[in-house]
């Protein structure tokens, strides 16, 4: 369709650009005049002045660049085809060409307005024969000529990527001529490389014909000749190359991992002399390299079923080759680089050993610094953790503890077992350079510290790595409920539990929000803490015996979960915490036993509603969001330089975010924990009822017991009987009451939530009793069905018998009618009969004969239909009495109808008048 | 990683001949009855010796399906050698060679080393192209010759290095200028004559490629 108004578009187009037809046809005129000179024109010297004006006056104006698209291309392309040997010629219509396509930036029109460049580009591209056409240009001598052909090819891909590259793979050896055009001139070559850049984006067959054709070894060849990562914007564009190659290209990246290795890959990344200068460009060239490393991490596309083993070999190698000391010297070591670059290395060092057994061990064994002062290069990422001022360094490198720990039984082990507390650390500040400080006291420092000087932030950062040493990790969850902390002033004394002073900040962060006013750090402090919590309580009786053993903890928890003011999600939080202290609590002692806690919920939250919060929380941002891989956004030139600004851009913007979209929950709430989220629920929700369908019965039913002992005396039985029946009366009392919150419950939701209604019939006798109310409804509509049904079929049948009798009737009519007509033609032929028999019988002797006949003749025919008539009447009696004894039976007035058709018979034109 | 030469190998023929499955059986030794269709064209990688020298051989599987076939003829000018497929139980796949040929040849460089693979000979009870048929056709175009398994691996090593024997014969000969790339050889920089056959490419690359 486009392609159709193209054409004549142009003059249309022509016409609005200047709102006024006689400059814009002299526009066209005189590039029609000089198109005319190069095609018709006999003097060589005439057709190359021609090309010259021509190419001006494209270069500078959009009529005539729109002219040029009108009319242009066949003669331009003709001197390209048949004009080979005129290097003049050939260079000035190339130069035509890419002026032709390139957008005039100084002429500002309407933004709706024609691109006379792009529609150019779109008119070239259509035809395959014109690149390969320029694809032959390319092997031409003259530097200009592939220069030229390089940029018109370029200015083409940028605007219609698709139908070129569909173009070139067509054209046999296509790619080749590109690829030997890295091998030319500087300038050339630069070109070839944006070239190949466009050319290869999203294209897996092009990218893979580009290796064939040796890619890898030109672009590291040029890579070094550049200078490496301190190199320029070439070095950039060969890296964006080579990531284009290897995005999600598992063949391609198989070949580099065969054929050179990742080590030339792995040597950008080593810090030359000037490593304290990071320029803007090596700032976005190690980052380049990082987005390499991050490809073949992530290996091919997602339909290849060997992506896994190619992705597991691919880390397995990157280690092999050292990777991990040169992103430990980026990430961790080079304080003077830009965050940007910090925290690209840390997620990469998080990606390579997430769940890979080989590289957790490497990443654990590594040191970092020089002897004597040398600490392990875990300890260093904490100390950025808790030190750190970017929001997105701290995600970054607690996402290397959460890869860490991630299924690595023994690396949450050791790292718990340096967690001992240790009283003389409150004497001075431990994040000092003192490396002989293990990993568990910094944690544990930085754990109490939030009392002392208030700073809940660095605590919230520490609870974040805590919560993954102890994730699913029954040994360590254990070990550290042990731990106790001093109280911060000796004269206080008592030792507090850590687990106890998490819960105590988890209140002081809701205070503090409430002071400040300002919830965006309280609010995700609470989070972190309530997910400290939740992972520590899962599966771990003792940490919930730990968590009761103070009975604020409960009430606490039970105002959070309906405090309006804090965020679903925290409510939420709330609610599985609260759960799971019912799921997975093994204790015998009254007071905090599963039971009371059911109860106290269903009193002071309300069971419907205490389930509400899971499904808000399910339906918030952070869950719904949640995406198994991030999306990442590749470098290319256009957006290179603000991904190399990230420095904390976020952080300024904070409070005016909600909560919600605090850019570290979104690293929190990650896809394993919603999950994990999930399938606690459903437990939670089905032990809940369980527990509370099932009340502790005081008064233990013995029949044996009811009896009279032998021996005992009647009016100590009878005592005996009292104080049972008391027992018991007690006992219906307090489950009268469970089921007057219920009600109430139920009343509250308005049966709103039909779902829930399973739920709520939690109490033993009620869900009997229901059952027993619904088995009755069940009967009594099953009754109703019934007596509908037949009613139905009564009625069906009475009306048709109504039918019957009203066609019974329309019948009886037309045989009366029948009658009446015969009678009458009867009586007429009688009157003619007599008429001619008075005046007839002189006219002719013949007609006397023929009257008889006729008469006779008439008299038999009648006497037929009136035979027939009789029987069928005969017939319509018998029905019409069978029908009236059913009628009767029926209960409908037969006399009533009947006595119509008897009218009827009589007066035919009546007869609608009778009928009711 | 080092190695005296690279070569640089295509596989042709048409679709469902195996060609898959004689570069799984050659890199990593071993068989997969039921092979995904090849989408374009897909690498594998292993090293053999050739005369006490390593020889790194670098292989693409090409898709056999016409429309692939223009993505397919990317690869002819810079291959070195070509492994031409058919299928000896499919007679079609047989009578289709003389079209590979002559793509091969348009597109290739002249001394492109050819072997031609009747594949599937452990099906013998379903032949339907007789060994002499195959021999007489590579005779008359000059190309190496020899049945082969890629389910019981017979013949499979050995169509590999032959045809890497006679690539390296023809360098040995000065058929090729070596240094111009698009021949599909390269010479390596720390080729140590005298190390037996490396396998990196085999043992680290297990499933990874030519999937």
């Amino acid at each position: 369709m486009k392609k159709m108004d193209l054409v004549s578009g142009y003059k249309g187009v022509v016409g609005l650009v200047f709102g006024n037809e006689n400059s814009a046809s002299s526009e066209d005129s005189y590039v029609e005049r000089l198109l005319d000179r190069i095609s018709n024109g006999v003097l060589a010297e005439d057709r190359r002045s021609a090309m010259t004006e021509l190419q001006a006056v494209v270069a500078e104006s959009n009529a005539a660049q729109l002219a040029f698209g009108a009319m242009g291309f066949p003669v331009i392309m003709g001197v390209l085809k048949d004009e080979r040997d005129d290097v003049e010629m050939v260079r000035g219509a190339l130069e035509t060409l890419v002026s032709a396509l390139t957008s005039l930036d100084h002429v500002k029109g309407p933004k709706n307005e024609v691109q006379p460049a792009l529609m150019n580009t779109d008119l070239l591209s259509r035809e395959a024969e014109s690149i390969s056409l320029l694809l032959s240009l390319l092997s031409e001598d003259d530097f200009y000529v592939r220069y030229y052909t390089l940029q018109i090819l370029t200015a083409l891909l940028t605007n219609s990527p698709n139908r070129l590259q569909e173009a070139i793979l067509t054209i046999p050896r296509g790619i080749t001529r590109l690829m030997d055009m890295l091998m030319d001139r500087e300038v050339i070559r630069n070109e070839a490389l944006l070239l190949l850049t466009y050319l290869t984006r999203e294209a897996e067959e092009i990218q893979k014909i580009v290796v064939f054709e040796g890619a890898f070894e030109k672009i590291f060849s040029i890579i070094k000749e550049e200078g490496g990562s301190e190199g320029g914007v070439v070095v950039q564009d060969c890296l964006e190359l080579l990531n284009n190659l290897l995005r999600s290209n598992s063949s391609n990246q198989i070949l580099l991992r065969e054929t050179m290795g990742f080590d030339p890959l792995i040597s950008i990344l080593k810090l030359r002399g000037s490593a304290y200068s990071f320029t803007q460009q090596k700032t976005i060239n190690v980052l380049s390299v990082l987005e390499t490393i991050n490809l073949l991490m992530r290996g091919g596309s997602e339909a290849d079923p060997g992506r896994d083993a190619n992705k597991l070999t691919n880390k397995t190698v990157l280690v092999q080759k050292k990777v991990l000391d040169y992103l430990l010297t980026l990430g961790v070591e080079s304080q003077w680089a830009p965050v940007a670059v910090r925290c690209a290395a840390l997620r990469c060092i998080g990606d390579l050993i997430a769940s890979h057994p080989k590289n957790l061990d490497a990443v654990s064994s590594k040191v970092l610094g020089e002897e004597p002062q040398v600490e392990p290069a875990l300890n260093s990422i904490l100390r950025i953790i808790l030190r750190t001022s970017s929001m997105q360094e701290f995600i970054a490198a607690d996402h290397v503890f959460k890869s860490f720990c991630e299924k690595n039984l023994d690396g949450q082990t050791m790292l718990a077992s340096t967690l001992i507390p240790q009283p003389q650390s409150m004497s001075h500040d431990p994040l000092e350079e003192d490396v002989n400080m293990s990993f568990g006291s910094m944690l544990l420092h930085i754990l109490t510290l939030g009392e002392s000087d208030g700073d809940l932030e660095a605590c919230c950062r520490a609870a974040s790595v805590l919560s993954h040493i102890l994730k699913d990790n029954m040994h360590c969850k254990e070990r550290v409920v042990q731990i106790e902390l001093v109280a911060p002033m000796p004269s206080l004394g008592v030792a507090e539990p850590l687990l106890h002073r998490m819960v105590r900040y988890l209140a002081l962060a809701s205070s503090m929000k409430n002071k400040d006013g300002k919830s965006g750090t309280a609010g995700f402090v609470q989070l972190v803490i309530l997910k400290l919590l939740v992972t520590w309580l899962a599966d771990c009786p003792t940490a919930v015996h730990c968590f009761l053993d103070s009975r604020p903890h409960l009430t606490y928890l039970l105002e959070l979960v309906s405090n309006p003011s804090v965020t679903v999600c925290t409510r939420g939080l709330a609610a599985v915490l609260l759960g799971e202290c019912v799921l997975y609590n093994k204790d015998g002692d009254s007071g905090k036993d599963a039971f009371t806690i059911v109860d106290s919920l269903s009193q002071k939250v309300g069971l419907t509603s205490y389930f509400l919060k899971f499904d808000e929380m399910q339906k918030s941002f952070l869950f719904s969001s949640v995406k198994s891989t991030q999306s990442h956004k590749p470098l290319t030139r256009s957006n290179a330089a603000s991904m190399a600004e990230i420095e904390d851009v976020d952080e300024n913007d904070l409070s005016d975010q909600k909560n919600e979209d605090h850019p570290i929950l979104s690293s929190m709430f990650d896809a394993h924990f919603v999950s994990f989220i999930k399938s606690l629920e459903a437990d939670i929700r089905e032990n809940i009822v369980d527990v509370y369908s099932h009340p502790k019965s005081e008064v233990a039913v013995v029949p044996a017991e009811l009896e009279q002992k032998s021996g005992e005396g009647d009016k100590e039985y009878v005592k005996r009987l009292k104080a049972f029946v008391e027992k018991q009366c007690s006992e219906i009392q307090k489950l009268v009451g469970r089921n007057a919150t219920l009600a109430e419950d139920l009343a509250k939701t308005g049966g709103s939530g039909s779902i829930q209604v399973e739920h709520r019939a939690s109490g033993a006798s009620e869900r009997v009793q229901a059952e027993t109310l619904r088995r009755d409804l069940q009967e009594a509509s099953q009754r109703l069905e019934m007596l509908k049904a037949e009613n139905t079929k009564i009625q069906s049948e009475s009306s048709v018998y109504q039918n019957l009798a009203a066609k019974m009737e329309s019948d009886l009519k037309s045989l009366s009618d029948a009658y009446n007509n015969l009678e009458q033609t009867n009586f007429h032929l009688e009157k003619e009969v007599k008429a001619l028999k008075s005046g007839g019988s002189s006219v002719s002797p013949d007609i006397e004969a023929i009257k008889a006949e006729a008469r006779e003749e008439a008299q038999k025919e009648s006497e037929v239909e009136l035979n027939d008539l009789l029987v069928c009447l005969g017939q319509e009696q018998s029905k019409v009495e069978k029908l009236s004894s059913r009628l009767l039976e029926l209960g409908e007035d037969v006399d009533k109808l009947l006595e119509g058709v008897g009218d009827d018979i009589g007066l035919p034109e009546d007869d609608e008048g009778e009928e009711d | 990683m080092s190695y005296a030469y690279l070569f640089k190998y295509i596989i042709i023929g048409d679709t469902g001949v195996g060609k898959s499955c004689l570069l799984l059986q050659f890199t990593d030794k071993r068989f997969q009855p039921v092979h995904d269709l090849t989408i374009g064209v897909e690498f594998g990688a292993r090293m053999i010796t050739i005369d006490n020298k390593p020889i790194k051989l670098q292989i693409w599987d090409t898709a056999g399906q016409e429309s692939f076939r223009s993505i397919t003829r990317s690869y002819y000018r810079g291959a070195a050698g070509a492994l031409l497929v058919y299928d000896i139980t499919r007679r079609e796949t047989f009578n289709h060679l003389a079209s590979w040929l002559e793509d091969a040849r348009q597109h290739a460089n002249a001394n492109m080393t050819i072997m031609l693979i009747g594949n599937k000979c452990d099906l013998a009870h379903r032949r339907a192209v007789s060994t002499e048929e195959g021999e007489q056709f590579a005779k008359e175009h000059g190309l190496i010759f020899m049945e082969a398994s890629a389910k019981t691996a017979q013949n499979v090593e050995e169509a590999f290095i032959k045809t890497a024997a006679t690539i390296y014969k023809k360098i040995q000969d000065g058929v090729f200028d070596v240094s111009n790339e698009s021949y599909g050889i390269k010479v390596g920089y720390g080729g140590i004559p005298g190390t037996s056959g490396g396998r990196d490419g085999a043992t680290s690359q297990a499933g990874g490629c030519c999937s």
